[in-house]
């Protein structure tokens, strides 16, 4: 159990939770991070990731990948 | 019967060049999240007789129903309160997962729903392959598919929609949630919803398990109910271990993977897409700045410096001056020709020998005129003897006066010039045509004054610029178009969330470099109140299209065209919004990190150049219209307040009347006190900036109609950052004043503008005063006050922001 942002680019990783608040997760939620979904870290900016949800490419900042913890 | 049909999707799907596709419309495509902020509407092309009318309501990109951003709350109070007959809910059929969580939203309000799934060219060029068939009946809705670049399917689409939408059979969702989720519903339909029309209850139900705010505020709930619906919802979340929102997110994840399975097989899994491979390089942490650094000097070097030079040349001095040689045919031979005249009349030995003379004993401007014999420039050196043969024939007693070994007559203008118009083709200017014109019908002085000096003139200086802001535009919109500007974002976050702003502010601040208008309306994109009000309040210091001529125009009339001058424009912009941006952050209203960075990026595609020229020409063409009407006037105003005037204390019309007795030059005169503290204290500047809130364009505008007057360089350097950074133009204000959507805010805006702008500008100018002379201690000691506080704001801690964010979440 790791923070996103510890994680491997390149690799295939399953969510295990997302912290934070109601608004921050909703808003993750409606883009695709659920807990128990796949996603594959694309590109890293220092942190800040680009990573693939549901075939999507969506940028996130290095607070908000430390919210989402994986395995 | 008047048909509404809705168009939903995520963003990015392709909603707007669907809408374009079916109205005919022209509403420019960007390959960026949030490009349609707010919704359009349109008549449907061929499907629309008078009695018989079919509207299609373009709405912003959503992700889901549930309101966190600003577009989301416009597409759903749409739906909820106009209930359109029909929604086409486009997806992106390369992103069929996520697409999807909208649909399953939007099937539950009971309006009849058609999916159209776009994109599928590059679906099946992925060899990727969707049963659509199935789709349809799994979701309970027509599905069809389309291409809404390529315009196939689409016909098959509108009709669709139009016979679900006259059918009025309410759509019913077909998906079901966990037992426990719909036991809970069940008991919120009865104990809320029972007496609501059964085909609502539904999206009612689950939004309040959800326990959305708005919708509890819509239905006007007494505390007794909520309270009792209360007990169900956390019944439910302590059986499934998870907030109700969190659980229904989760059971909508589930259905689509239960249904995509058996209807989409993908080829490729997992394997790295054309755009991953360009995001690995562009988005390097190593390489990304580097490479946006050059994209972004590319962009400007060619927009300001070589392309749009030519062109505002052309436009400035062949259009709108003398004329020009029809594709150059005859500029060579009329070049030549100017080069032998020189040779043979003007450049002789003795002027030399007289130049030289003058020179060594020192006489202003013999230098230039030296220079310009040496290099053999005729437009040089006539351009100099303009401005100092009298200086020469009047200096050591007319010693050095070149004036009798010149062909000059009496006007003191060079005689027997070739003229360009017996050489090739030559098309002569407008205000020459007009002219012209004005003489063959006799026309009256002062109205051929107004006509030449105020309006040809006026605004034929405003629309000279008009194709050096074409080239940045196209830039602008092959940079949004082809996905490009939404990298910039993410790799500017980083930066930026640095002093307070979040990458996503980065956007408007680049539109707002072609104009402030879509630059301050593209702000909507950010979530969180307190970054888009400070991104309002900072985007326009970035020089915008209009304010471009007032840097050329500085940087050439009192620095010689130095390079350095229009780059460092941007970089006091930058530095404006840097600083502002920590120091309001500093401040109670601001207090707290900006909230954090989540976007969606686009795949690349190559935009259409139909799609570019649109965006430039939309831009471009308000532009235009701004020169036509507002420009227009205030040029004629500007022309009545220089002739119309007091002379002797008699009200009179003078086409030659002094600035200092006209009308315009007495206002001038009465406030121009205030800016003598920056440096450019007189009537022309003090002029001159008042126009610039009309619009930018103005500024030069004014210079047009009125000569330039002598200014200091630092004097010209102050007046230009107070036009840079000051409020910008009336429709400018005008967007900030429709997104702040209050009074106060956006008083409080243009305030913080205006005082800035005076703050940096008295600093330029008073400090500046310390090394070119002219140093004057009370305004030294104003400025360094200035300067200190600054300073002070900027290295002062952070304030906490416990209280805003309690007081903010409150509120939403």
């Amino acid at each position: 159990m790791i923070p996103l942002t510890f994680a491997n680019a390149g690799e295939k990783i399953t969510i295990k939770k997302i912290k934070g608040k109601d608004e921050v997760r909703r808003f993750l939620g409606n883009l695709g991070f659920v807990e128990g979904g796949e996603i594959i870290i694309v590109s890293d900016n220092g942190g800040n990731l680009i990573v693939n949800v549901k075939n999507t490419r969506v940028a996130i900042s290095r607070e908000m990948a430390n919210k989402i913890i994986v395995e | 019967m008047s048909i509404k049909i809705a168009l939903a999707g995520n963003p990015n799907s392709g909603k707007t060049t669907l809408f374009n596709a079916l109205t005919g419309s022209n509403q420019f495509v960007g390959n960026w999240p949030g490009v349609t902020v707010e919704k359009k509407e349109g008549k449907i092309k061929g499907h629309s007789s008078k009695d018989d009318e079919v509207i299609l309501v373009d709405l912003p990109g959503i992700y889901s129903l549930s309101p966190y951003t600003l577009e989301e709350v416009v597409s759903r109070n749409f739906l909820l309160d106009e209930k359109p007959n029909a929604i086409i809910n486009i997806i992106d059929g390369s992103n069929l997962e996520r697409n999807l969580y909208l649909t399953t939203q939007l099937v539950e309000l009971g309006i009849p729903v058609i999916v159209a799934v776009n994109m599928m060219d590059i679906v099946r060029k992925n060899g990727d392959k969707l049963d659509t068939q199935k789709l349809s009946k799994e979701l309970g809705c027509e599905v069809t598919e389309i291409s809404a670049l390529k315009s196939e399917g689409i016909n098959d689409l509108i009709e669709k929609a139009i016979r679900v939408a006259k059918s009025g059979k309410k759509m019913v969702a077909q998906h079901s949630f966990e037992g426990s989720v719909e036991h809970a519903l069940a008991h919120i339909e009865e104990a809320v919803l029972h007496d609501m029309p059964e085909s609502e209850q539904r999206f009612l139900a689950i939004k309040l398990f959800e326990r959305d705010d708005k919708v509890i505020e819509r239905l006007n709930l007494d505390s007794r109910i909520i309270s009792h619906i209360e007990a169900d919802i956390k019944n439910c979340e302590d059986e499934l271990d998870d907030d109700s929102e969190s659980i229904i997110t989760s059971e909508r994840y589930a259905y689509i993977a239960s249904i995509i399975g058996s209807c989409y097989t993908k080829r490729n899994k997992g394997k790295l897409t054309v755009t991953d491979k360009i995001d690995k390089v562009v988005t390097n942490r190593w390489l990304a700045l580097p490479i946006f650094a050059i994209v972004m000097i590319i962009v400007y070097y060619v927009s300001v410096s070589t392309v749009g030079t030519w062109a505002t040349d052309w436009a400035n001095d062949g259009l709108f001056g003398d004329g020009w040689h029809l594709f150059g045919i005859g500029s060579s031979q009329y070049d030549d020709a100017v080069s032998e005249y020189a040779e043979n009349e003007v450049f002789l030995p003795e002027v030399k020998t007289a130049l030289e003379g003058a020179n060594e004993a020192g006489i202003t401007g013999a230098d230039e005129l030296l220079a310009a014999a040496e290099d053999k420039d005729f437009g040089a050196f006539e351009e100099a003897y303009g401005s100092y043969g009298e200086e020469l024939a009047v200096k050591e007693n007319g010693k050095y006066d070149i004036t009798p070994m010149l062909p000059i007559d009496e006007e003191g203008e060079f005689s027997d010039t070739p003229d360009p118009a017996d050489y090739g083709v030559w098309v002569p200017g407008i205000p020459v045509l007009v002219e012209n014109g004005l003489v063959a019908v006799n026309c009256a002085d002062w109205l051929q004054g107004l006509i030449l000096d105020g309006i040809v003139g006026g605004v034929g200086a405003v629309l000279g610029f008009v194709p050096q802001m074409i080239v940045l535009f196209i830039f602008l919109a092959f940079l949004e178009a082809c996905g490009y500007m939404a990298r910039i974002a993410f790799i500017m976050d980083r930066i930026f969330r640095k002093f307070g702003l979040s990458g996503k502010s980065f956007i408007p601040m680049l539109i707002g470099s072609g104009c402030g208008v879509p630059g301050v309306m593209a702000s909507r994109t950010i979530e969180n109140e307190r970054d888009r009000r400070m991104t309002i309040m900072t985007t326009t210091f970035i020089p915008c299209g209009a304010k471009l001529p007032i840097i050329a125009l500085i940087s050439a009339a009192l620095f010689n065209g130095t390079w350095w001058v229009a780059p460092s424009a941007y970089f006091l912009g930058i530095a404006a919004i840097i600083v502002s941006g920590i120091m309001l952050k500093k401040t109670k209203m601001f207090a707290g990190d900006p909230a954090p960075f989540v976007m969606e990026l686009p795949a690349y595609h190559m935009p259409t150049v139909g799609n570019i020229l649109r965006s430039m020409w939309e831009r471009a063409s308000s532009f235009i219209k701004r020169a036509g009407t507002i420009i227009l006037l205030s040029s004629i105003i500007i022309w009545a307040g220089s002739c119309f005037g007091i002379v002797d204390g008699i009200f009179t019309f003078s086409a030659d009347m002094e600035l200092e007795d006209s009308i315009l030059g007495i206002v001038g005169n009465a406030i121009c006190w205030i800016f003598s503290p920056l440096g450019f204290g007189n009537i022309k500047a003090t002029i001159a900036t008042i126009m610039g809130l009309v619009a930018k364009e103005e500024v030069v505008g004014v210079f047009g109609v009125l000569d330039f007057e002598g200014m200091t360089s630092l004097a010209g350097y102050a007046f230009l950052a107070f036009n840079l950074l000051c409020a910008p133009c009336f429709a400018a204000i005008g967007a900030i004043r429709r997104e702040m959507n209050n009074p106060k805010w956006t008083a409080f805006a243009i305030a913080y503008q205006c005082v800035f702008a005076y703050a940096v500008s008295l600093m330029i100018y008073q400090i500046g005063s310390i090394f070119t002379g002219g140093l004057n201690i009370i305004g030294l000691i104003a400025a360094i006050i200035v300067a200190a506080f600054i300073i002070y704001m900027l290295v002062k801690p952070y304030k906490a922001a416990d209280k805003l964010t309690l007081k903010t979440k409150a509120k939403a």
